[in-house]
């Protein structure tokens, strides 16, 4: 049996490399060495051939990974143990076992010093199970892998059990009975001693602690409260004593709640039936169904009070005809799940599944019912899915003609999918891959049709030629458009409506929601998932059947607010947001804004003069910055250069700062200005002993240098030299801005000093910067540095670091390495192959009900999976909102035509004569007519083409015969009603 | 509540129907400017700002952003870029809020308490704090200075200058609503 390789060995590894550094080297070897009588041992019971291992020894891992990546997915059996003899076995995974073995290599595992992890898998057609013994004693650091909770400090009572108050910045996550420590709290400092205390009653903005404070000290200011993850014990059953006594099933659908005992019965049966008849039950056969059905009433008379009621000998049946086969999305799905618990077992890093799991897809099987002759095998590489599906369906597998929107690593996990199924693989099956990427090293832990000679390809020209050679029957075409409203002319309307099915495999929310709108339009059923991390999500949009994408919403992510990132930040995101904002601003914005100015002179500053507002001065006063005074032309300058920065950032504005704000200032309410969640700063004495901040003028001078292009020299990077370089620049002193002091003193001429004309000084500066112009050469141009985090030698991600963490040291926040930065800065969650499987198993699970054709909207499943929990949650998809007006009831999915080239005249007399009262019509984002404005009633007797051709500027080429207009329109008692978009055809 | 695709057109029209000067960019529903007054009983009265409203795709689950074209002193207002800090259209916005709530009630409150606890504009921050008379001083010169009717009529941005565009401006000027600017 085969199942998706799924493991993300870098993530494995890491997380060995953690534990084993945790242990003694001598604890290491001894280990080894056990593990070694440990094979042996294990060799003599089961035999070389008969399981499947994960393999977690350091090293060899990555090229395991690798060679698993080779295998397209697949693990094998691995027939030689010998080379892995003194392999570290932390967990074994057996599939295709039979229980009597299963439950004696089990023993073995469990009752062995270290206990071995043992996961035993199945997949039979379209059901699955997975069991899971990590022995009597099991430890999980991290039950949930997120980060962990925090709270800024408002007040602490003196109490038998404090009462904590937290700003209402943001809503505490801690629950009862979680342990937290306190740090920089002010009075009360008793807390600050780093022992975990224990939260009772925990609510959104405070909580109470298991703490008399009675006696402590008064709480004055500050302070963090920070949760300490507790690791878990879990005492696994071995398999012999929860086979009869279960426990709960993770369930994973609540249409199925009774499921998953049946399941457990089920598969006892099928063990039971292969023991008898030395064979599984052939598809078709209704007498072994029968025979199984027999079976499994049998085991379930003998269970006594945990008999079941209803053995329900329909789905036994399906169950029976699906025993021999192993059906690629099942494997693929079950191997994300089987993989993340191998992750678990070495690392104990998230939740075990605890311990059995069973699922069924019987709704993916097709609607018709299925003649025995449906099942007969072709002597094909199908046989498999014929077996369940039928030849009929494999036949629509074949012909449909597919859209796959992305080849990273959704796409790669889809295409080795649809590849294995046959989709698209038949005469008149065609396959369209797009992907405007390339391929990065850091793709190839996961998107595994990839290899390192392939690095700086097409991502699709690469995905699909190994697709083909996955499966050469396969008619695929890959090609590397954006999809998007600028690459219409590639997929058109045409293009559109041969489609059967579009799978997205993107990676953000925008492009799915251009996809989204185009299936909508073209009526296309969409398949649409998603990773984040371990969980996932499926979607499945269907046409008339479910709503579409875009009509249920995450909610926006939470930007910190401007003036926390400008003045107050309090964690380290704030401080990387204001980092990225400045490299922007210093490197890629100034830099072509001198270059803006250069190339048209005389344009730039008449702009810059009719603008004449704050903005435009300082825009202009930064290229002569850049052109004058902090011109560089050798390192040395950029050095220079540099070493101001850091004085200005990290030291003068703070100072600046704490000028108009001194520690001890107070608002209008006489409070403290500096409180929670404000941290109040303090200046940087800048040292080229400081390994950090002579790591900032490193970063800082070879990027200036870039801007300049000045070549770099190798001395930067030797700490001494780039040390005895700084020493030379001269830093001036600091004097603060004393306007506001003066202004409070001399209040009559406050605003005259405060603000000089901006456009005086426009004028002036314009000046200036044409003396400088005068001293360049016609063709010096500066060079815009845009941000690129993925390379690593770039110095990008350094910068961004150094500024943040700088900044950080400022405020008293704890600082992040680069790598940290990065995941922050870049809003990277690393994608890991396991959801990813998993997802897209389940996506093609969906994908036979969708080429079927006829299912009902309570065949189809959405799914949002956490393996990291693990939680699977599957329902029905949302059916589309219907609007009813009058007589009429449309949705979402429906579109109303107008025939004839209208006027807008009678566009609105057609809509008035269905009772709608048009206020509003736009073409994409152009507003065509409003009701308001009373120069668009000109417009009335134009045609609706022509407005469309004037007022949005569109050419509509001669194959187009219509454009589609969105109407804004209200009944006639003024109610806003929602209409269908309206196709005007004009020709 | 109406599927967001019509959103701006409603949010628009109800902002119209207010009567609230607006002034659209080149036919876009994307971008608009905004005549705002400032509200009754503070230092703002009398002053008028033409403000910059960007609705953004995700609109109305993701905020308009807001900006002052000219200028105004005030603790939450960035004073080059006219940028505003205000929570209700940033951090706590819910597609339930429309344009008329940001006009006539987040604006006008912004207005008349502002929050010098978290400023944007320190220096206008530290001063209210200290010395309110000569604070509210600065904001009438700021106004009289910055914010008269034709301060907020000016195009700034005189790029752009199609018929269409040309075409609405007359038909706004000679309107001459008066924004309704108390809550």
């Amino acid at each position: 049996m085969d199942l998706s390789a799924v493991v993300s060995w870098s993530d494995v590894s890491t997380e060995r490399r953690e534990i084993e550094a945790n242990k003694g080297e001598r604890e290491a070897r001894e280990e080894r060495n056990t593990e070694r009588e440990q094979i042996k041992q294990l060799e003599r019971l089961i035999g070389r051939e008969r399981f499947n291992r994960w393999f977690m020894r350091e090293g060899e891992r990555q090229s395991w990974g690798y060679h698993h990546a080779l295998c397209n997915g697949f693990v094998h059996a691995i027939g030689d143990l010998e080379p892995y003899i003194d392999t570290p076995l932390q967990a074994v995974v057996f599939t295709d076992i039979n229980l009597e073995n299963a439950i004696e290599f089990n023993d073995y595992c469990h009752s062995h010093q270290p206990s071995i992890a043992f996961i035993k898998a199945d997949v039979r057609g379209l059901f699955g199970s997975v069991f899971c013994d990590f022995g009597p004693e099991f430890t999980v650091f991290d039950v949930d892998g997120e980060e962990p909770h925090t709270g800024i400090i408002a007040s602490i009572s003196n109490d038998s059990s404090a009462l904590v108050s937290c700003v209402d910045d943001e809503r505490l996550e801690f629950q009862d009975g979680d342990l937290v420590i306190f740090s920089e709290i002010r009075g009360m400092t008793e807390l600050n001693d780093g022992k975990p205390r224990k939260i009772i009653n925990a609510r959104p903005y405070c909580f109470n602690l298991d703490e008399d404070t009675t006696n402590f000290g008064a709480y004055e200011r500050g302070g963090i409260v920070t949760q300490v993850k507790q690791p878990k014990v879990l005492h696994f059953k071995p398999l012999r004593e929860a086979l009869k006594d279960p426990g709960d099933f993770l369930l994973s659908d609540f249409s199925k709640f009774d499921r998953p005992p049946l399941l457990h019965l089920a598969f006892q049966a099928l063990d039971k039936f292969l023991s008898e008849l030395g064979c599984y039950p052939v598809a078709g056969s209704e007498e072994d169904a029968q025979k199984l059905i027999s079976i499994a009433s049998n085991i379930n008379e003998s269970l006594g009070d945990e008999k079941l009621d209803d053995i329900n000998p329909k789905l036994l049946r399906y169950f029976a005809f699906g025993a021999r086969a192993v059906l690629n999305p099942m494997a693929a799905m079950f191997g994300g799940i089987v993989g993340q618990e191998v992750v678990k077992a070495c690392s104990g890093k998230f939740h075990p599944l605890f311990q059995f799991f069973y699922f069924d897809s019987v709704e993916s099987l097709p609607t018709e019912p299925l003649e025995p002759s449906d099942f007969r095998p072709l002597n094909s590489r199908y046989d498999a899915q014929i077996s369940v599906f039928g030849s009929k369906l494999q036949k629509k597998l074949e012909d449909a003609q597919v859209f796959v929107v992305g080849s990273g690593a959704l796409g790669c996990e889809f295409l080795k999918n649809l590849a294995l199924m046959g989709v698209s693989c038949g005469s008149k099956g065609k396959l369209t891959l797009t992907d405007d990427d390339v391929i990065e090293k850091s793709n190839l832990s996961r998107q595994f049709l990839f290899r390192d000679w392939n690095i700086g390809q097409a991502k699709s020209t690469v995905a699909a030629s190994a697709a083909a050679s996955i499966n050469p029957r396969l008619h695929i075409e890959a090609l590397q458009n954006r999809v998007g409203p600028e690459t219409e002319n590639v997929f058109d309307d045409t293009f559109w409506e041969n489609l059967n099915v579009v799978v997205n495999a993107l990676d953000n929310v925008n492009a799915r929601l251009y996809v989204d709108q185009r299936c909508l339009y073209f009526q296309k059923p969409l398949l649409e998932s998603g990773t984040l991390g371990a969980k996932c999500n499926t979607q499945m949009i269907i046409p008339h059947l479910t709503e579409n994408y875009g009509a249920s919403r995450d909610p926006p992510e939470k930007q910190a607010p401007m003036c926390t990132v400008h003045s107050f930040p309090h964690n380290i995101d704030h401080c990387l947001t204001w980092a990225r904002s400045e490299f922007e601003g210093l490197l890629e914005k100034t830099p072509a804004e001198v270059n803006a100015y250069l190339s048209n002179a005389s344009e730039y500053a008449s702009a810059m003069r009719n603008a004449g507002d704050a903005q435009a001065r300082d825009n202009l006063e930064r290229v002569l910055e850049c052109l004058d005074k902090e011109r560089c032309h050798t390192f040395q300058d950029c050095i220079t250069w540099a070493r101001i920065k850091f004085e200005d950032y990290f030291a003068n504005r703070v100072k600046q700062l704490i000028f108009t704000f001194p520690e001890d200032a107070a608002t209008s309410t006489g409070a403290p200005f500096w409180s929670a969640p404000k941290r109040c700063p303090h200046p940087l004495l800048f040292s080229v002993a400081d390994p950090s901040h002579l790591y900032f003028i490193m970063a800082a001078s070879i990027l200036r240098a870039e801007t300049f292009g000045i070549p770099i020299p190798d001395w930067v990077k030797h700490p001494k030299k780039l040390a005895e370089a700084v020493d030379k620049v001269i830093v001036p002193e600091f004097q603060p801005k004393k306007d506001l002091k003066i202004a409070t003193d001399e209040k009559d001429t406050s605003l005259s000093t405060a603000s000089v004309d901006d456009s005086a000084v426009i004028n002036d500066l314009i000046m200036k910067l044409e003396q400088c112009r005068k001293n360049l050469l016609p063709e010096f141009r500066m060079k815009p540095v845009q941000f690129e985090k993925d390379d690593d030698t770039n110095y990008h991600m350094d910068l961004i670091a150094a500024l943040a963490n700088m900044r950080a040291r400022n405020y008293s926040i704890p600082e992040v390495d680069k790598l940290k930065a990065k995941f922050i800065a870049g809003r990277i969650i690393p994608a890991i192959a396991t959801s990813t499987a998993m997802a897209t198993g389940l996506v093609c699970l969906e994908l036979y009900k969708v080429l079927d054709g006829g299912h009902k909207l309570e065949d189809y499943r959405n799914t949002f999976a956490n393996l990291a929990l693990p939680l699977f949650s599957m329902a029905e998809p949302v059916p589309p909102k219907v609007i009813k007006h009058r007589d009429m009831s449309w949705t979402v999915w429906d579109r109303w035509i107008l025939n004839d080239n209208p006027t807008l005249k009678e566009l609105l007399r057609w809509l008035s004569d269905k009772g709608l009262n048009a206020y509003s019509i736009s073409f994409g984002s152009c507003l065509l007519y409003n009701s308001m404005f009373p120069h668009h009633k000109a417009r009335m007797d134009k045609k609706m083409v022509d407005l469309a051709r004037e007022v949005a500027k569109v050419e509509l080429p001669p194959y187009r015969r219509h454009l589609d207009v969105v109407v804004a329109c209200e009944d006639d008692e003024d109610n806003d009603v929602d209409i269908p978009q309206i196709s005007i055809y004009f020709r | 509540m109406s599927s967001p695709s019509k959103r701006r057109e409603m949010d628009l029209m109800k902002l119209m129907m207010s009567d609230y000067k607006v002034e659209m960019i080149n036919d876009g529903m994307q971008e608009f400017y905004v005549e705002f007054h400032g509200p009754k009983d503070c230092p703002y009265h009398g002053g008028v700002w033409r403000i910059r409203v960007e609705l953004p795709d995700a609109y109305p689950y993701k905020s308009p952003s807001i900006g002052f074209i000219n200028k105004i002193y005030h603790p939450n207002v960035d004073e080059m870029s006219g940028s505003v800090c205000l929570d209700v259209i940033n951090q706590t916005w819910s597609p339930m809020f429309d344009l008329v709530n940001v006009f006539e009630v987040f604006l006008p409150q912004l207005l008349l308490y502002p929050n010098p606890s978290d400023p944007l504009n320190g220096e206008a921050a530290a001063l209210m704090m200290r010395d309110r008379t000569t604070y509210d001083q600065r904001v009438k010169e700021y106004c009289e200075k910055y914010a008269k009717p034709e301060d907020a009529d000016a195009a700034p941005e005189a790029k752009s200058c199609d018929e269409e565009l040309s075409e609405d401006e007359y038909a706004c000027s000679d309107e001459e609503v008066a924004g309704k600017a108390d809550p």
